[in-house]
Parts: structure tokens; C-alpha cells; sequence
């Protein structure tokens, strides 16, 4: 196999079949999700100011009182890394290319020395994530096989992304096909890991805040 | 597969809905869930992890409920739900879980793991993995009509007791009273208080009111257990006897799960809204606090503070009213830390008193209410529920600590300026 | 003086000195002591009888009967056994007599009503129906410890 043809293939067949299983996947797993439906409530609600389902699906994002001295690690690392992916994924000038020649969509960039460098931290911090994951009893105690993999998927994009900006390791053809191909894998295994709570968070924080919400808590 | 395995294993499939399955999908495995729970910050011990509780659920809801997951059943890749299995988590789901919701809170995801654990216990309950001591108290309940087995003629003497304490009339079966007041079964034994500070609230504000000789229990023991049918039918009391008399609002006394159980899961047990309103004790003081109708007089001097009992505040939303009442009365109130819908659970709701197994972790658990008590420097300790007190008694008398613990309505009654 | 009703019996407990308090209240609950098998209690109660009682001595009187009351509560969820309740308010009639109180404060009162309280258990227990004579038995006690 010549890196060529291997590079071909992944921006065409591998795309097409990644981006296909990501999509049908991820509406087949939301559909599974939320078709299930559920009961309604009977009870009157109360109706207080800032407490309700749209409320929390930002709100959650912020530490509840005294729960960022707990684990501070967790929340910042946590913050960090998904930031950092955020940016490098859609704030990259060859990423915003991809996706305006798949979708005509475009933005401004940011340049190329800052995502290097969120790059590094987002790597940094991945290798973080992963030692607490380790380290603290309670993530170890929880973490399955499943976890780890998923850490492994979302790494090597952005390694192997770094790596190739970076002309390391292998040939630039090599390194860009292997990069491809990781996204691609990642994009694969979202609808069917816990990757997909990308998704499904939002309805998850949704239905949080509205049973609270409707008892006039805001969470 | 047992025949009660099976039934609980239905159950368990019946009660999976839109959310639950939003949540098993979300959950990334973070831990921040432990980190709220008390029975696991002061233990240590990570097995308490509140997520982790859910597994029997979470691999139910897999192999039902997603593709992939029916698929790897198919193929005989899946691990079953056994009996085994549910019998060691019985301890998780019940001893070391009083469905205090502080874990919802947290969740970055926004899982809400204690109506999770609130549906597994269904499943627990009918495949016969629910603790002894919760399957008595519900039995009672169901066939005595309290969980502690009080019965009308224990009531007429509390009733007989009060009226002599307070020289005012407890009326009983009045059609066309405003309001129904309910008591738990914890109240008429142990805190006769409870009923002579209503009588004399009720008479100062001028309002009329009664008790219900088919429906004076307000606690929910089906709620606790876990078995939803039960929970029914001790709600469907309390809606006939409110329906029978014609009162306009039915009033939840100091006891957590009763609240929760007849203003929020209620109609939704028996079905169809209800046609009277229904509202906790503190709320009702705070409605008359607001018109004008609770004179008082004095404050306690000493430095007091409130352990929010979850049912109420966090899980009922009956945050500010129980601040309000207090201020009224009381001119060194403090706050925990923590305080509010964060608060802390004293670590012997949702059945986990009634567990005899589950006492020394309680207090072990309790260690972070010590804490919280210490930081405040209280001398005394009022809060809104009657199994919260004398969780906080037995824990506070566990570690020698010398607070007394009262309840806020007979605070409030205490001060009141009696009208002759 | 004759004590007949509850308005008499409180006012003239409220005018007695909190050891006077003390005392009275330690005959109330003694009224109703076999109606408690906890030996704790019975503890408390003599001591609280005395009139040469230490601080120190009334200090641990009143741990004794915090957690001889504390013990006693009837669980929430378990079965309710009304002699065993009677009891538990048998303690609280015997901690009001021993606890520290406010100046205001009226303990001898509230260890009467709980005496009251353990006498009703008992007729539950019994079956007996709701009516029982323990006030004007205290409504006796006071005279006697008055005209003392």
C-alpha cells in the first residue's frame, strides 16, 4: 500500500463511509434516545424565574457551590480539553476548509502559532485527564475498558494532527492519512461510546431542569 | 431465571424512559457524582459512587433498549441482570442511598441519578431485593394505614392529649374545612408538638381546618420502597379523605418523602390532577406570615441554625420559606455552609432509617452534618422534618455533641401571641 | 391550696425556682417510671429528686437522660410499640427536669405533659381507650410538694 493511495482512499471512500456511519449512526442512537418518550407530569408546577430545563442546559456547565474545591482537576482539566478540541477542530484554517467544501459553511480563522499551541495543551492536558482517570479511586474504580478507548479515539486526531503540522514523525503523506483516518475512526465510534453524550448531554441537562424547573429549582 | 426475577426485570424495562436513557448515554464516568454524595466523602469507599448504584439498570437498559446492545444479546455477549447481582446491590440502593438528589445537581451531564435509583427500586422491590425493614413498613401502611402501625384510636388520644396541652379543640372529619392537615406517623408518636402548635397557628390565623379519620397518614412508605402501586393507593387515601371533606388545600406536615409523594409524584400515582391544592406546612405559615396572620412575639436569643431536610428544599423547592419563618423569630440565625437546595442530607431518608443494617453507615455518613454544625457554632438546631430530627438526634447524641433539635413549626408556635 | 385545672397547675409551677422546677418535675415522671424498664432513667429521676444535687452530678444527670430519650425514639418505618413508646416519653419527662432552660422556661410543665404522653401510650398499649387520670394525679403531686 503506497501512502498515496492510502491518503486517497481516506479522503474519499474512508470519508464518505466515516461521515456516513457518524450521521446515520448518531440520528439512529438520538432516535432510540428520545422516541422513548416519557410520562406526563400531572403535578402543578411552579413557575420560578431562571429555574427550568433551558436554564440548565447551559447553567450545568458552571461548578454547582462547593463542588469546584472537591475536584478542581476534574472541572479545569475538564474545561480545558474540550475547549482546546473545540478550537482546534473548527477554529483551524484547513478544518474551516474541509467543512466548507462539504457543507459551503465558513468562518473566520485563528492562527496557526495559537492552535499550535492549544494543541500542546490540549495533549497536556489529555495525558492529565488520563492520569486522574488513573490515579483518582473513584474515576478508576468507574473507568471500563470503554473509557479508555475513548480517550485513545480522541487523542490521535489531535496528536496526529499536531504531528503533521509539525512534519514529525512520519512522511507528510503518511502522518496526513494516519490523522485522516483517526478522525475518522473517532467520527465511527461517537454514536456508539460515550462520546456521544456530545449530543446527548443537551437533553440530558434538558429534562434535569425541567423536573426541578417544574418544582421551582434551578439547577 | 426466577419468576420474581423476571417481574423485576419487566418492571425495570417498563419504567426506562426518554430520560433514563439520555442519562446512561451521557455519562462519561467523571466521578463528580461521588464527590456530593455523603455516603461516599466520608467514607471513602468508592463502591457508594452514586452512578455506579444504577448498574442493574444501566445493562437493562442496554441490552432492551439499543440496537447494538439486543445484538450482543442475541449473540450471548451481554451480562445478564441476576439475582445474585441484586441481592449485593441491595445495600447500594437502599442502605447507602436516601434519595437526598444532591448527585442530580452536580452531574456536568445533567444525569438525574436519583429518579434512576427512585426507578430501579421498583425493579428491586418486586424481585424481592428490598431490605426487610422497608417491605414491613410499607405492608403496615398499606394494611394498618400508617407504617409504624398508629391506628385512629392512637390518633383520638394524640387529639385528646393536645386538646388538654392547648385547651383548643382538634376537629376531626369537618366538611368544608379550608384545610386538610395530614401527619406522619413519625409526628403522632414521637412529636405530639407537632399538632398543638397547628392548633394554635390555625386558631391565631383564623382559619379553618381538620384532621381525617380515613386519611390522618401522610408518609409514603411505597415511595421509599420503591413500589409505585403502593405509593398509589396510600395517595388515593389522602385524595378520597380530601375529596370526602371538601377542603380546598391539604397540608403536608414536617416529614420529607410526604411531600414528595403527595405534591409531586401524587397525581401522576393516582393518574389525573387533583382537585385541591396541596401544600407543605412551612409554605402554608409563610402564606399566612405574608397576610398577616402569624402575630408573634419574642426571638430566640441563642445562635440557631436549619439542616434543610432534602425532600423539602432541594427535591420540593420549599427553599425561602423555612429563612423567612425563621428571621420572624429568630435574631441570631446562621447558615451552614452549603446552604439551601446544596444542603446536605442528614443521612436517614428516603428508608435508610428504617434500616437496621444501614445504621453504622449513617453514622458514618453523618460525619459531614457534624462538620457543617460545628463550622456554625449553633447552640441549636431547627429543622422542617420529623425523621430528620431524630436522625440528627441520634447522630448528634453518636458524637456527644450537646445541641438540641427542634422542629420549626413549634419555633414558630412558640413565639406565637396567643389571642384568648 | 388545691390545684383543679391546668391554668392553676402551670401558673403555679411557672413561680417555682428552676431547682423547685426540678423537683416537681422528678415526681412527675417518677409517677410514670414503671411505665420505663431503662434503669437510666430511673437514675435520673433519683437524682433529680435530691435537693443537695451538684452542678457536676446534674450535668451528668442530663446526659444520662438525653441518651436514654434518644434511644427510645421509635424509628421512622418501624413498627410502633406503644409501651416501648411510653417509655421514650417516660425519658423526656425525666430529661425536661434535669435540662438546662431559659429563664421564662417552664420544664416542670412540658415533664408533666410528657408524663401525660406516657400515661396515654400505655392506655393505647392497653387498649383502654383515650382517657386516663394523670393530670389530676399531678395536679395531687404539685398540692403536696406546694404545702410542703
Amino acid at each position: 500500500m503506497n501512502a498515496d493511495l492510502f491518503l486517497t482512499w481516506v479522503r474519499s471512500t474512508g470519508l464518505s463511509i466515516a461521515t456516513g456511519i457518524f450521521v446515520l449512526g448518531t440520528l439512529w442512537r438520538l432516535f432510540e434516545i428520545y422516541t422513548m418518550g416519557r410520562k406526563k407530569d400531572l403535578a402543578v408546577p411552579r413557575h420560578r424565574t431562571g429555574a427550568s430545563g433551558l436554564h440548565t442546559m447551559f447553567r450545568r456547565s458552571v461548578p454547582p457551590p462547593g463542588m469546584f474545591k472537591r475536584s478542581p482537576t476534574s472541572y479545569v482539566a475538564g474545561y480545558v480539553f474540550h475547549f482546546g478540541l473545540f478550537v482546534i477542530v473548527f477554529l483551524f484554517a484547513q478544518h474551516i476548509k474541509l467543512i466548507q467544501e462539504l457543507t459551503g459553511l465558513s468562518w473566520p480563522n485563528l492562527p496557526a502559532q495559537f492552535i499550535d499551541a492549544t494543541a500542546v495543551v490540549t495533549l497536556a492536558t489529555m495525558l492529565l485527564v488520563l492520569v486522574e482517570r488513573i490515579n483518582k479511586p473513584v474515576k478508576r474504580f468507574l473507568s471500563t475498558f470503554g473509557d479508555y478507548a475513548a480517550w485513545v479515539l480522541t487523542l490521535l486526531p489531535v496528536l496526529t494532527g499536531f504531528l503533521v503540522t509539525k512534519h514529525l514523525l512520519l512522511s507528510y503523506t503518511w502522518m496526513l492519512a494516519l490523522h485522516i483516518l483517526s478522525a475518522e475512526l473517532l467520527l465511527i465510534f461517537i454514536p456508539f461510546t460515550k462520546l456521544i453524550h456530545v449530543f446527548t448531554l443537551w437533553g440530558s441537562r434538558w429534562y434535569n431542569g425541567d423536573v426541578n424547573g417544574r418544582k421551582g429549582v434551578a439547577t | 431465571m426466577s419468576a420474581s426475577l423476571q417481574k423485576g426485570i419487566s418492571v425495570l424495562k417498563e419504567v426506562i424512559d426518554a430520560p433514563i436513557a439520555s442519562y446512561f448515554s451521557s455519562c462519561v464516568h467523571c466521578g463528580l457524582c461521588a464527590e456530593a454524595c455523603l455516603f461516599y466523602t466520608e467514607t471513602g469507599d468508592a463502591k457508594y459512587t452514586p452512578i455506579y448504584k444504577l448498574e442493574p439498570l444501566r445493562r437493562v437498559y442496554q441490552q432492551e433498549y439499543t440496537l447494538l446492545g439486543r445484538f450482543a444479546k442475541l449473540l450471548g455477549l451481554s451480562k445478564p441482570v441476576t439475582d445474585a447481582e441484586l441481592e449485593e446491590w441491595k445495600p447500594l440502593v437502599y442502605d447507602s442511598c436516601t434519595m437526598c438528589g444532591r448527585c442530580s445537581l452536580v452531574c456536568p451531564v445533567g444525569n438525574d441519578i436519583v429518579y434512576m435509583v427512585r426507578r430501579l427500586r421498583e425493579g428491586m422491590a418486586i424481585s424481592g431485593h428490598a431490605p426487610e425493614g422497608l417491605v414491613g413498613a410499607s405492608q403496615r401502611a398499606v394494611e394498618i394505614g400508617s407504617p409504624m402501625g398508629i391506628r385512629l384510636p392512637a390518633v383520638k388520644a394524640q387529639m385528646k392529649h393536645v386538646q388538654a396541652d392547648t385547651g383548643i379543640e382538634i376537629p376531626l372529619d369537618v366538611v368544608g374545612a379550608e384545610y386538610l392537615v395530614l401527619m406522619s406517623s413519625m409526628e403522632i408518636i414521637n412529636f405530639p408538638e407537632y399538632l398543638a402548635a397547628i392548633a394554635r397557628i390555625m386558631k391565631q390565623a383564623g382559619k379553618s381546618w381538620t384532621l381525617c379519620s380515613e386519611a390522618f397518614e401522610a408518609t409514603n412508605s411505597g415511595i421509599q420502597i420503591g413500589v409505585s402501586d403502593i405509593a398509589k393507593v396510600l395517595v388515593q387515601r389522602i385524595v378520597d379523605g380530601a375529596e370526602k371533606l371538601k377542603v380546598k388545600t391539604v397540608i403536608s406536615p414536617e416529614c420529607g418523602h410526604a411531600y414528595t409523594a403527595l405534591r409531586w409524584e401524587g397525581p401522576n400515582l393516582v393518574g389525573k390532577p387533583f382537585t385541591f391544592n396541596v401544600l407543605h406546612i412551612l409554605e402554608v405559615l409563610d402564606g399566612f406570615r405574608n397576610q398577616g396572620r402569624l402575630k408573634t412575639s419574642g426571638f430566640e436569643e441563642t445562635k440557631l441554625t436549619f439542616h434543610d431536610p432534602c425532600q423539602l428544599v432541594r427535591r420540593g423547592g420549599v427553599i425561602e420559606e423555612p429563612r423567612r419563618l425563621l428571621n420572624l423569630v429568630a435574631k441570631n440565625y446562621v447558615e451552614t455552609s452549603d446552604p439551601g437546595k446544596m444542603n446536605w442530607c442528614c443521612g436517614g431518608g428516603g428508608g435508610v432509617s428504617a434500616i437496621e443494617e444501614a445504621q453504622e453507615l449513617r453514622f458514618e455518613a453523618f460525619k459531614i452534618k457534624k462538620t457543617q454544625l460545628e463550622q456554625t457554632g449553633a447552640k441549636t438546631l431547627v429543622t422542617a422534618c420529623a425523621n430528620c430530627r431524630i436522625v440528627l438526634e441520634e447522630g448528634l447524641e453518636h458524637y456527644k455533641m450537646d445541641i438540641p433539635v427542634v422542629g420549626l413549626t413549634e419555633t414558630i408556635a412558640k413565639y406565637l401571641v396567643e389571642v384568648p | 391550696m388545691s390545684i383543679s385545672n391546668d391554668i392553676e397547675f402551670k401558673s403555679a409551677m411557672s413561680d417555682l425556682s428552676r431547682a423547685g422546677q426540678r423537683l416537681v418535675a422528678a415526681r412527675f415522671a417518677e409517677n410514670v417510671l414503671a411505665l420505663s424498664g431503662d434503669a437510666r432513667v430511673k437514675g435520673v429521676i433519683n437524682s433529680a429528686k435530691r435537693t443537695d444535687l451538684t452542678d457536676d452530678e446534674l450535668a451528668a444527670a442530663f446526659q444520662s437522660a438525653k441518651t436514654a430519650s434518644v434511644e427510645s425514639f421509635t424509628q421512622c418505618g418501624h413498627e410502633c410499640d406503644w409501651n416501648d413508646q411510653a417509655g421514650h416519653f417516660v425519658a423526656e419527662a425525666a430529661l425536661a427536669s434535669v435540662k438546662p432552660t431559659e429563664p421564662g422556661a417552664n420544664p416542670a410543665w412540658d415533664a408533666a405533659m410528657h408524663a401525660r404522653m406516657a400515661r396515654t401510650c400505655e392506655t393505647i398499649a392497653t387498649g383502654q381507650g383515650t382517657d386516663n387520670a394523670e393530670a389530676t394525679a399531678q395536679y395531687r403531686i404539685l398540692a403536696e410538694f406546694l404545702n410542703v
